[in-house]
């Protein structure tokens, strides 16, 4: 039924090519530069142009000065942020392509757990953390276990649903050629659903963020959902935003690795 | 897209029913065979009379849920439709509106509820603002995606007869972009009841999130759990109901 | 699940052996111990901070974790689990309400001596007496300050459905705004949160203590086992905390500078602000005489008369199971008076 919950974001794949030679990668950085300069003279014109007060939107300027008078709170809660977000992404995404495999193996698995997994996507997972910290204690770990939590289903989905696409006359041809059941599984299958498994890779990048943060405000002593948290409390709207904007800069860049990754990986499916 | 896959339904239902027996009773087993206190993880069966001597209480806690979701659902649907509608349209609104859609969306959407309650309160508003945002961004990629899908050659075709934007619009770009758009729509629907109540447990005055914050504070926890019962079944009847929706819809285009 | 868990923690077990220094030789002989506190790290917190960056607590044989609590999480319950070894929970209602629920906790100290949070409206407006609250909006957190909101309506008479209580904001914009007639404020938070954005003496408060109820809270606790196997473990604890408190009642500029150190994006004037009131919290009624972290026994019992005649507790409550005196008194009264 929810098959395609990740397929969704299908479509908005960036046009995936051979990697581009190094002045390609220049101009694109300079144009991402540019970018950014222009956004942020934009946003400081604004704020000042139309007086917007400093509760809703802060000058990007003012952001940049709180972030620069404490640097070391800025760049720990990303490291640590950035740590959970990448040990619950790779968890998550390895689990979900071995579960992914699993249920295309074993039919009678997916069909007695595949629901399960389905009823626990729809379980609020911030109400899971005071018993997260209570399981895992006050670790780094608690914080990927959620962030793992929300992560291995879109992928589990889209390795099964790119398993399925493999054209059967290519199975039958490589037995008749005497591949085994792994070499099968290496040499075509994988490969096949590598595009569909990225689709979700892309996908769990943001998720696992949002698992890292939300499994933050449970106690935590670093990290960028301790900053917002912090902030909020403290009515700081300044540091609310210094604090997405980090999360901002975390997420888009992960992203971008991920979608990098892609390139490299499936070229071949650039005619798609 | 698998229906293939699933052969015979009848023996699937039947392993689901089962998988979801067996983990029931794994659940009550290790809850009662261990004597887990509740703190650390209550029997199902527990739960389950719990939920039933609350009724009256979860229901109104649900509603409450509900209501934030559906509304948050219905204008973030709305403005998602809408925002790729103009961008369509107006080609040059596209250059300034990406990007800044994009970078929005880059921060998960829970960031932003510390800046949502301090501006909208801890009231219900809070809550339709965050839901629409997490269901905007979510429709608005995919309908705008599925505007894009469009063939080339097609419009070109049809605006070789004289068809304007409007027509191109709704004859051809509104069709081919349903599919992508309804699967958003129906994916958005967990989401929608889960950014409920997430921000419902930073701050309100009620809903499932509520309960589960004063459970928490309470040391209650076969109410926790209660509640996360509640929110499931709810979040996936709202999945359901909006599947079935885009079955008949799909079947009709 | 569990299986998970163990799985899991096996790992990490493993990734801590791994991953950390080898502990240098004298490590061996100090205890792992945790102290959750009851909110983010801030001046409330300050003397814990104080004794481990003064290594009081290394000092004393352990080595201690000091974790923060948060909107979601219970101090009891994570000590209750082993999870935690100490905690600064909620207050004396919150540790009555868990001995109710069967938590094996045990209160081994009280840290605010008074009640640390007052109601407060606006000196021009309608609220003059206690009996004006009728009718109007008040808000309360409903985390123990309802608790002593209607015990002081019921004092005077007046029932809770007379005026509409509702849950506080994050913020304290709605009652600056107008929008709320009476809000709740602790003393250290909202209170200074309250007069930077309203002009001076333009509050009126009312003070529990006014009504004959005092609300003792920011009680430190440990799990039954703990207190029953590892006595002496919770007098070095308390040994080391208290003399981190004096040094930061002593020097407040270095005690704020340890929580900064930790949470270095808290405004300072207000954690300066924090600090003196927490001093006073603490060093208010008995302790004044008895110390920092004294149990008042007097204290503790209109406490649980309060609870049990307004229902926030079902069953009288065992006191001498509940609180235990003896690791306090351990600490001879002369080093703890402030």
């Amino acid at each position: 039924m929810s098959i395609d919950s990740a397929a969704l974001s299908l479509s908005s794949r960036g046009a995936a090519g051979r990697p581009a030679p190094w002045h390609d990668w220049m101009r694109k950085a300079v144009r991402l530069l540019l970018g950014l300069v222009i956004a942020a003279v934009v946003w400081e014109g604004a704020v000042v142009l139309f007086g917007i007060k400093p509760h809703y939107l802060p000058r990007l300027s003012a952001i940049l000065a709180a972030i620069a008078a404490t640097p070391q709170a800025y760049v720990d809660g990303f490291l640590r942020t950035l740590a959970e977000t990448l040990i619950g992404f790779v968890a998550g995404g390895a689990f979900g392509v071995l579960i992914g495999i699993a249920f295309f193996r074993l039919r009678a698995l997916r069909e007695m757990a595949f629901p399960i997994f389905v009823v626990s996507q729809t379980i609020p997972v911030i109400a899971f953390g005071a018993l997260v910290v209570l399981w895992f204690g006050n670790t780094l770990l608690a914080k990927a276990v959620i962030a793992f939590y929300l992560t291995f289903f879109p992928v589990t989905v889209n390795t099964l649903l790119g398993l399925e696409t493999v054209d059967p006359r290519q199975v039958a041809m490589m037995r008749s050629f005497g591949a085994s059941r792994r070499q099968l599984l290496l040499r075509l299958q994988l490969p096949t659903a590598l595009p569909q498994i990225f689709v979700a890779l892309r996908l769990a990048s943001s998720l696992s963020l949002v698992g890292a943060i939300v499994g933050e405000w449970f106690g935590d002593t670093t990290g960028l959902g301790v900053l917002l948290l912090q902030a909020m409390y403290t009515e700081n709207v300044v540091a609310i935003w210094g604090a997405l904007l980090a999360s901002a800069l975390l997420g888009t860049g992960f992203y971008a690795c991920v979608a990098a990754a892609e390139r490299r990986l499936v070229f071949w499916s650039a005619e798609q | 897209m698998s229906a293939a896959v699933m052969a015979s339904p009848s023996l699937a239902a039947q392993r689901g029913i089962l998988g979801a027996v067996l983990l029931v009773a794994a659940w009550e087993g290790l809850a009662r065979g261990l004597d887990l206190p509740s703190y650390v993880l209550p029997a199902v069966s527990d739960i389950l009379a719990s939920i039933w001597s609350n009724r009256m209480l979860l229901t109104q806690a649900a509603g409450y849920t509900l209501f934030e979701a559906l509304a948050g659902y219905g204008v973030g649907c709305l403005i998602g439709i809408a925002l790729a509608v103009v961008i369509t349209m107006l080609p040059p609104v596209r250059s300034v509106m990406l990007p800044i859609a994009t970078a929005i969306n880059s921060v998960p959407v829970v960031g932003y509820s510390p800046l949502i309650l301090l501006w909208f309160g801890i009231g219900v508003a809070s809550k339709v603002v965050m839901v629409a945002m997490a269901v905007s961004f979510t429709v608005f990629l995919s309908t705008l995606a599925g505007f894009d899908r469009v063939d080339r050659r097609a419009v070109d075709l049809l605006r070789s007869f004289g068809a304007g934007r409007f027509k191109i619009l709704f004859r051809l770009r509104l069709p081919t972009a349903l599919p992508l758009m309804l699967t958003a729509m129906r994916v958005s629907t967990v989401r929608s009841v889960i950014v409920a109540i997430v921000t419902e447990m930073l701050g309100a005055y009620g809903g499932l999130g509520w309960i589960i914050y004063q459970a928490v504070l309470q040391i209650d926890f076969v109410q926790v759990w209660s509640a996360i019962f509640v929110a499931s079944a709810i979040s996936l009847t709202f999945f359901g109901l909006i599947g079935a929706i885009e079955r008949r819809i799909l079947f009709w285009t | 699940m569990l299986t998970r868990r163990h799985a899991l923690a096996a790992v990490t077990a493993v990734a801590l052996a791994a991953g950390l220094p080898a502990p240098h030789a004298s490590a061996d002989a100090l205890t792992k111990a945790t102290l959750r506190l009851k909110w983010l790290p801030q001046a409330q917190f300050a003397g814990f901070y104080v004794a481990l960056a003064k290594g009081y607590y290394k000092a004393e044989g352990i080595e201690l974790t000091i974790n923060p609590g948060g909107p979601n999480l219970l101090t009891e319950n994570l000590v209750a689990t082993g999870a935690d070894t100490f905690g600064l929970s909620g207050g004396t209602d919150s540790v009555f309400a868990a001995r109710d629920k069967g938590l094996p906790i045990v209160c081994i100290g009280v840290s605010h001596q008074i009640t640390p949070f007052i109601f407060v409206t606006r000196k021009d407006g309608a609220v003059k007496t206690l009996q004006d609250f009728k009718g109007k909006t008040v808000t309360t957190w409903f985390t123990g300050a309802n608790h002593v909101l209607n015990g002081m309506l019921a004092k005077e008479g007046i029932k809770a459905d007379e005026l509409k209580i509702q849950p506080q904001q994050v913020s304290v914009t709605p009652f600056v705004d107008g929008s709320v007639d009476v809000a709740t404020a602790t003393y250290y938070n909202e209170l200074y949160a309250i007069q930077t954005r309203m002009p001076k003496d333009s509050l009126k408060s009312f003070v529990a203590e006014d009504y004959g109820i005092t609300f003792p809270r920011d009680t430190l606790i440990v799990s039954e086992t703990t207190a029953r196997e590892k006595p002496e473990l919770v007098k070095a604890f308390l040994r080391a905390s208290i003399k981190g408190w004096k040094d930061a009642f002593a020097d407040p500029k270095a005690g704020v500078d340890a929580v900064m150190a930790v949470a270095p994006t808290l405004d300072r004037a207000h954690q300066d602000f924090m600090l003196t009131e927490v001093k006073r919290l603490m060093t208010a009624g008995n302790a004044a005489q008895s110390g920092l972290f004294s149990i008042d026994p007097n204290a503790i019992k209109t406490a649980h008369d309060f609870f049990l005649k307004y229902s926030v507790i079902s069953k009288p409550v065992d006191l001498a199971a509940a609180y235990n005196a003896s690791f306090i008194d351990s600490v001879p009264a002369a080093d703890r008076r402030p």
